[in-house]
């Protein structure tokens, strides 16, 4: 489904070039379930942000379902961004006056879903994620889990190919942290959907069945998870 | 992404800082409301002017306005421009429907011991109708008294206060230029704006006046015609004739009532002027908070703004979503101001008998205007929102 071949990152700071991505290889298959671990400032948000069409590459390639996407205009990357990427953020990022109904129907009101059917979907998303009976209560009036849901029914609302997780638990607890990456499980083999997670957790890491390890900007590491004992 | 969704989002974020909001609002409200206000007192005083001078409308008046060898050649003529031979002459022209004459002198008006100067006018009778000349008591001049040269006279409802005090007036006999008339009415208090112009008059048929008097002068004489068409051409015969009649260069010309008026109108449309603009820099102002507020706005959400930005809105969507905000402020604003400036006009005509008129065309400008303002203003902080980068717009704090 993707395929990223020699993308680089820098940053000029200065008159100095900082590399942050160096020329990463990558495939991803549909369906799969894979997290990305290596320590602080090796680029894994980096990655994340050019894979979900947040940002653009220095330089490479980035094949979407066969398609050189790179060179898109800037509005067609917000429809993809739009229909096929969901994005769950580690600080929520829910819009703080909008209820939770209201907070899934966004990706809906770009996409130009009618209100009905906005309705309906979103019910829909929140009920997925097991919080049918929280519907009309703002972000504020939830707990860090429930506020986390509801930013996965929001990301899944317009039953995008991929959803991205920026480091999902890096603000909840260890057993709310279980529940979240179990709903990611549910969300992988029921429906099909691609999960990246990035994540510092071990225990987080596990629920994914392909782990890749960032480090100065290179992959050093990409391996299924059945091997990973070994490795680690 | 549609444009009732985006009102509604400029809604809740204006709702959720109401007293910012309003403050924000307060200079547009200002401007607006004096806008509207200035120019409804404006358009209702300029038509009440000009339905007061031009009156029942369609009729011009002919002046002397003689050169300076004219006037050496002929220096009677300035104090009795017209005679009656000009009035037979005018009558022939066909566009003219009514002539109208007045022949004015100063005199002294005696009732007993009682003596007052008043302006003495001998009429003909078209002038009552062309000039809507109403008793408020007894009669008002009638044919027999302009064919037979009665003594009866009208008289101004301020004379009549000066002359008997208390007195009834009707019936009794009045000396004017020492000769006695009947006073068979009273004139009606003028209204509106000449109401504090109480002055002498006394109206008396023409023919007596030039007996009482002894001269033949005709001071003025106004012309009617049936549309405004027909007036201009009669206005330019009349003169023409005149001057053919009295060997003037262009002495005799026309004066429409209604360029006095349009003059008065010029007036009011310089005040206008000038309050429209201290309008228009309090609106300069009140744009210039609403800039500012727009900017506090969005650095506020600026996290906002990188997470629908992620969700799948377009710059444009952003562009337009806080244009739209702006917009929203300044037309709340400018109904506001609308009410405001409608009300405070309302209630200042209410209280000093002054009329307004507060025409849609105004209140849609005002609107218009309200929302130029919001996009002037809100275009620079709207673009500055779509072009924030979505990684750190995420990031801030
Ligand atoms: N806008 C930027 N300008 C300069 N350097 C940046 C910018 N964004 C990220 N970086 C740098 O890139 C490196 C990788 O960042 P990031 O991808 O966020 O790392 P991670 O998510 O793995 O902690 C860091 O050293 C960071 O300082
Ligand atoms: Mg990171």
């Amino acid at each position: 489904m993707i395929q990223l071949a020699s993308i680089k990152k820098s940053y000029s700071l200065g008159n100095e070039d900082v590399l942050v991505l160096n020329g990463i290889d990558l495939k991803i298959n549909r369906g799969e379930f894979i997290s990305i671990m290596g320590p602080s400032g090796s680029g894994k948000s980096t990655l994340m942000n050019i894979i979900g069409f947040l940002d653009r590459p220095t330089e490479g390639t980035y094949f979407l379902n066969g398609k050189e996407v790179l060179q898109y205009k800037e509005h067609e990357l917000a429809k993809i961004r739009n229909r096929a990427i969901g994005f769950v953020f580690q600080q929520f990022n829910l819009l703080p006056r909008l209820n939770a109904l209201k907070n899934v129907e966004l990706p809906m009101i770009y996409a130009g879903v009618k209100k009905k059917e906005r309705e309906e979907r979103a019910k829909e998303a929140l009920e997925k994620v097991g919080l049918g009976d929280r519907m009309l209560h703002l972000p504020n009036e939830l707990s860090g889990g429930q506020k986390q849901r509801v930013a996965i029914a929001r990301a899944i609302v317009n039953k995008p190919d991929l959803i991205l997780a920026d480091e999902p638990t890096g603000a909840l607890d260890t057993k709310t942290s279980e529940q979240i990456m179990e709903l990611f499980t549910m969300l992988n083999k029921e429906d099909g959907t691609t999960v990246i997670v990035v994540t510092h957790e071990e225990e987080v890491a596990s629920y994914a069945n392909r782990l890749i390890l960032l480090r100065d900007g290179y992959i050093v590491q990409d391996i299924d998870q059945e091997n990973r004992g070994e490795i680690l | 992404m549609s444009i009732v969704e985006n009102i509604k989002i400029a809604f809740s974020s204006i709702f959720v800082h109401k007293m910012r909001s309003i403050l924000t609002m307060i200079g547009i409200i200002i401007g607006v409301s004096s806008v509207i206000f200035i120019v409804a007192l404006g358009q209702g005083g300029t038509e009440k002017l000009k339905s007061l001078i031009v009156g029942s409308g369609n009729t011009v008046s002919l002046s002397y306005s003689p050169s300076e060898e004219e006037m050496k050649e002929n220096p009677d003529a300035l104090w009795s421009p017209f005679t009656e031979d000009d009035i037979r002459s005018i009558e022939t022209i066909p566009e003219i429907s009514k002539i109208v004459t007045s022949s004015d002198e100063f005199g002294n008006v005696r009732y007993r011991e009682n003596t007052i100067e008043s302006s003495i006018s001998g009429i003909n009778q078209t002038y009552i109708e062309v000039n809507e000349l109403n008793v408020s008591s007894g009669r008002n001049l009638l044919p027999s008294d302009f064919l037979g040269g009665g003594r009866a006279a009208v008289i101004s409802s301020g004379l009549s206060k000066e002359l008997f005090e208390k007195e009834e007036p009707l019936g009794k006999i009045i000396y004017v230029q020492s000769q006695p008339f009947e006073v068979v009415g009273v004139l009606e208090k003028p209204t509106g704006l000449l109401a504090s112009f109480s002055s002498n008059e006394v109206y008396v048929p023409w023919k007596t006046w030039r007996t009482i008097t002894g001269n033949n002068k005709i001071s003025s004489i106004t012309i009617q015609a049936e549309n405004t068409e027909k007036l201009q051409e009669a206005g330019k015969k009349a003169a023409q004739l005149l001057n053919q009649i009295h060997g003037t260069e262009e002495a005799y010309q026309v004066t429409n009532m209604e360029e006095i008026a349009e003059g008065i109108g010029q007036i009011t449309s310089i005040m206008t002027l000038i309050i429209g603009c201290i309008a228009g820099v309090s609106l300069l102002v009140g744009g210039i908070g609403v800039m500012n507020i727009m900017l506090v706005s969005i650095t506020e959400r600026t996290r906002e703004i990188g997470t629908r930005m992620a969700l799948g809105a377009t710059r444009g969507q952003i562009l337009f979503q806080f244009l739209v905000e702006a917009m929203t402020l300044t037309l709340i604003g400018g109904t506001i101001g609308i009410l405001f400036g409608a009300g405070v006009a309302y209630l200042v005509s209410s209280i000093i008998g002054f009329p307004i008129i507060v025409s849609l065309p105004i209140v849609l400008i005002g609107l218009l205007f309200s929302m130029f303002i919001g996009i002037i203003f809100g275009i620079l902080p709207a673009n500055k929102a779509s072009n924030l980068d979505p990684i750190e717009a995420l990031r801030y704090e």
